[in-house]
């Protein structure tokens, strides 16, 4: 029985096949990259699994439990965390507090989940701007508090979408300390969709990419960069060019 | 008969809710702003009306220049004043803003005209009645619901066949990709709040020739005209038009089937109640309007 | 255990705040003895009442964001089932209160589920709606007075069952209670776990949901919440004013002057709806009495009152909580 088991997903907007016959399994403790071309149909998938959108077609398994059409809140009740890329700049709570509303899921008392947002806060290194507001932060911050958040409902499986786009290559370096940190030492398996292929390539086990709504590779980054198919469609454009 | 006759009485009567929809859509659909004040913009034409023809007696009929003018001044007078600043806030700012708005020409009326009730009692058509067949027309209900079409048309030929118009609805799609194309938006704003402003004046106008004007009237008919709006879909225009038509119906046939089962629960007093429980059943079972495009 | 202490602690308010707080309290308890006229004790009456009607929209209305405009429905069902169980069974009003906010909650329910399902300006049109479906009802049934409404029977001596009274200072404690409970139960609520997640919602609800928040679900609850608060408070009003009807317990301008003083004041804080109720109660009464009594000047008291609402919706939407902030943020 497979962590996460995605069968034959479909999702169809009126025509426009965005994820057709996806199929695929994540085992625990792994850490695998989701790419493809703009317009592969990454977010719709992503989305699919987290419960914004209901498939089609297909089944999600989470652990072993059917989690197909899942309301977004009950993934994550499930105990999948998910970040956004861009986060909602807000002025009402503070960073504090949002890590404490991730806690909140796994706590009814204040006291408890105050001390569980400290400690991922001092975790992540974010304890010198913990009453700040999301608004007053810069976007490499803004990240990190959003894995602050999720991470505070304590999940087992953790989606990141396009966590390292905005970020220099100082700023990604530590994000990817910082994700094989979490896999290491919280057990946290990682499934994260990117479009720098750097960072996929270094932190990933195992790289799933899409094109045209089709997984058309799956392996280890080194046999990635050297299929044919990826390479074509999406290599191609940016890297086959120069080599 | 009964029936057909409330149902010739509703589309008459419908005609003029979508004329008096009309703005709010255009406006809700150009900046996603809801005017509550939109039924006062209402109030103050009947009062137009009612004054010109009350100091000058000057036909009615003839006066309805005087309340779209003063429709355009309030629409603008509005979104320069009052609207304009609101857009910065939150949305519960806009709502509250508007709100004040309609608070303030409320009582502006209770202070100017007292809460006094009032009607058009001189006027070309004042009294008379047409019919056809066995049905009858008043004469006042007649003119209000072909002037209400022909206005809503000439507001729906600028909109799709004039180059203004076409902008407008530019923004109203898509306000950045406006943008780019070089539309003002805030131009386009206050346009919509000028036609808003001035087709509802028109609405007051022709809606004081057979309905009191007293400064609390505006309410009953912004609820009617949101209803309108929720059914023909948020900021749909061709929309609006047949949802006024359809709650104009609704709004007769209804005391007209009480009547026939002879049940006092579904007498007239409950008219309006049909109005508010429609909004309500429409945008929770379909939020898009029965014609909606825009969600 | 752990609540109660939560009701209690004001401890991560400023000095400034609670030294306030303290000196407002003891005001309060003395305003009765001070000689002042019925009028004045009226008017903090009626204070105390629009304050605990603001708390408890300021739940859903505040922390959760919704922009609720239909709380007067909620007013006028406390307020008649305490009117009609008395003069139908002479119920006492300790019992027929309850009862009244059992009603309120249950009905909050009924309505919140499909309500909740809307969001901006649709919801906060639907308010209205439900709100005014509910006063059209109960201006045309017969049974509850219709439009004529209910007078409540006037007992001989005082009695504390129905809340009956010869003197305005009895009222005057009793809804003083009520607006300490209200304060009390607001200062556990903000920081309880339901507060949190409201405000969450309020700021992004995308993210909210992600973090496993059934925003619907919350939302209903802090609706309920609300409904309750203002529930209590039209139970209030049916022995305080002896006599109910529809425009005065269920109109649509209730519905707003709740809304609006808790913003006025500032939504989302804990001072807010008591400051907007202390403003613009008092602002609306004085005004009412000096110009709405002058024969020509009916309306200037709206008037301003409108201006002032606009004023602050587009200066600063945060309310005079917002100002108070920002003076002392630059204060620092």
């Amino acid at each position: 029985m497979a962590f996460l088991d995605v069968e034959n997903v479909v999702k169809d907007f009126g025509g426009l096949v965005a994820n057709n016959d996806i199929s695929f399994q994540i085992e625990k403790n792994e850490i695998v990259g989701l790419i493809g071309p703009n317009g592969a149909g990454k977010t719709t998938l992503f989305n699919c699994i987290v419960g914004y959108y209901k498939p089609d077609k297909g089944k999600i398994r989470f652990k072993g439990k059917d989690i197909t059409g899942f309301k977004p809140f009950q993934t994550s009740r499930e105990g999948i965390g998910r970040t956004f890329q861009i986060m909602k700049v807000t002025t009402g709570l503070t960073v504090h507090e949002n890590v404490m509303v991730g806690a909140f899921l796994r706590t009814e008392k204040r006291a408890e989940a105050d001390k569980e947002a400290s400690e991922i806060i001092e975790f992540l290194g974010l304890s010198h701007i913990k009453d700040y507001h999301i608004n007053e932060l810069p976007i490499a911050i803004q990240r990190k508090v959003g894995l602050a958040r999720a991470l505070a409902t304590k999940p087992e499986l953790l989606m990141l979408d396009e966590v390292a786009s905005g970020l220099n290559h100082k700023e990604t370096e530590e994000m990817v300390e910082l994700l094989k940190r979490l896999n290491v030492e919280k057990h946290i398996t990682i499934f994260l969709i990117e479009h720098i292929m750097e960072m996929v390539m270094t932190v990933s086990g195992r790289v799933i990419v899409l094109d045209s709504g089709i997984k058309i590779a799956e392996g280890p980054p080194e046999d990635i960069v050297k299929n044919p198919e990826v390479i074509k469609a999406y290599l191609g454009e940016r890297y086959a060019k120069g080599k | 008969m009964l029936i057909i006759d409330a149902l010739l009485q509703g589309l008459l009567i419908g005609l003029l809710f979508a004329l008096v929809a009309l703005g709010l859509t255009i406006i809700f659909g150009v900046m996603d702003i809801v005017n509550f004040a939109h039924g006062e913009f209402l109030m103050l034409g009947m009062y137009a009306v009612y004054w010109t023809n009350y100091f000058l007696n000057i036909d009615p009929l003839l006066a309805l220049p005087v309340s779209a003018a003063l429709g355009v001044i309030l629409g603008l007078a509005s979104y320069y004043l009052l609207i304009s600043y609101l857009l910065r806030g939150p949305a519960i700012a806009q709502l509250f803003g508007t709100f004040g708005l309609m608070l303030f020409l409320q009582y502006l009326a209770m202070f100017l005209f007292s809460a006094d009730y009032r009607m058009i009692e001189r006027g070309f058509l004042v009294g008379k009645s047409i019919s056809f067949g066995p049905f009858v027309f008043e004469a006042t209900k007649l003119a209000a619901g072909v002037l209400s079409l022909i206005s809503f048309a000439v507001v729906y030929y600028f909109l799709y066949k004039t180059k203004l118009g076409k902008a407008l609805q530019a923004t109203a799609i898509n306000k950045e990709a406006a943008t780019y194309m070089g539309i003002k938006t805030e131009k386009m704003n206050a346009i919509a709040w000028a036609i808003g402003g001035g087709t509802v004046g028109i609405a007051g106008g022709l809606l004081v020739n057979f309905y009191y004007a007293y400064p609390m009237v505006g309410i009953l008919f912004v609820m009617i005209a949101f209803a309108c709006v929720a059914l023909g879909g948020f900021g749909s225009v061709k929309g609006v038009f047949f949802a006024g038509l359809l709650i104009g119906v609704l709004e007769m046939i209804f005391p007209v089937f009480g009547h026939l089962v002879g049940s006092d629960f579904l007498g007239p007093h409950f008219k309006f109640t049909v109005v508010y429980l429609a909004y309500f059943i429409i945008v929770v079972v379909r939020p898009q309007g029965l014609f909606g495009w825009k969600n | 255990m752990e609540k109660l202490k939560d009701a209690f602690d004001f401890s991560d308010f400023s000095r400034s705040e609670r030294i306030g707080f303290i000196i407002f309290t003891i005001f309060l308890f003395i305003f009765p003895w001070l000689g002042v006229s019925s009028f004045a004790k009226t008017v903090m009456i009626q204070f105390m009442l629009f304050s605990l009607f603001g708390m408890g929209w300021n739940t859903i209305g505040g922390y959760g964001g919704q922009v609720e405009l239909g709380k007067a429905q909620y007013v006028g069902i406390g307020a008649y089932t305490v009117a009609l169980m008395m003069v139908w069974w002479k119920v006492p009003f300790w019992i027929s209160m309850p009862i009244g906010v059992l009603i309120a909650l249950g009905y909050s329910f009924i309505i919140g589920y499909p309500l909740f399902r809307l969001k901006g300006h649709y919801f906060a049109i639907a308010t209205i709606c439900t709100s005014l479906v509910l006063k059209d009802i109960f201006d045309n049934w017969a049974l509850v007075g219709a439009a004529k409404g209910i007078e409540l029977p006037i007992h001989d001596h005082p009695d504390f069952l129905y809340m009956q009274f010869k003197s305005d200072t009895y009222y005057y404690y009793f809804i003083m209670a009520l607006f300490y409970i209200a304060i009390f139960y607001m200062n556990w609520f903000r920081k309880s776990k339901l507060g949190y997640q409201l405000r969450m919602i309020k700021d992004d609800e995308d993210a909210a949901e992600s973090l496993g928040i059934d925003i619907r679900w919350c939302k209903i609850k802090a609706y309920s919440i609300a409904s309750a608060f203002v529930a209590v408070g039209g139970g209030f009003m049916a022995v305080y004013n002896l006599y109910i009807d529809p425009a005065s317990v269920m109109e649509l301008s209730l519905s707003i002057k709740i809304a609006l003083m808790a913003m006025l004041g500032g939504a989302a804080s804990m001072w807010g709806p008591i400051i907007g109720a202390a403003f613009l109660v008092p602002l609306d009464r004085f005004l009412g009495s000096w110009l709405g009594g002058h024969k020509g000047l009916t309306g200037i008291d709206y008037m301003i009152y409108a201006m002032l609402i606009m004023i602050v919706s587009a200066y600063q939407p945060r309310g005079i909580w917002g100002i108070i902030e920002d003076l002392r943020k630059r204060g620092k």
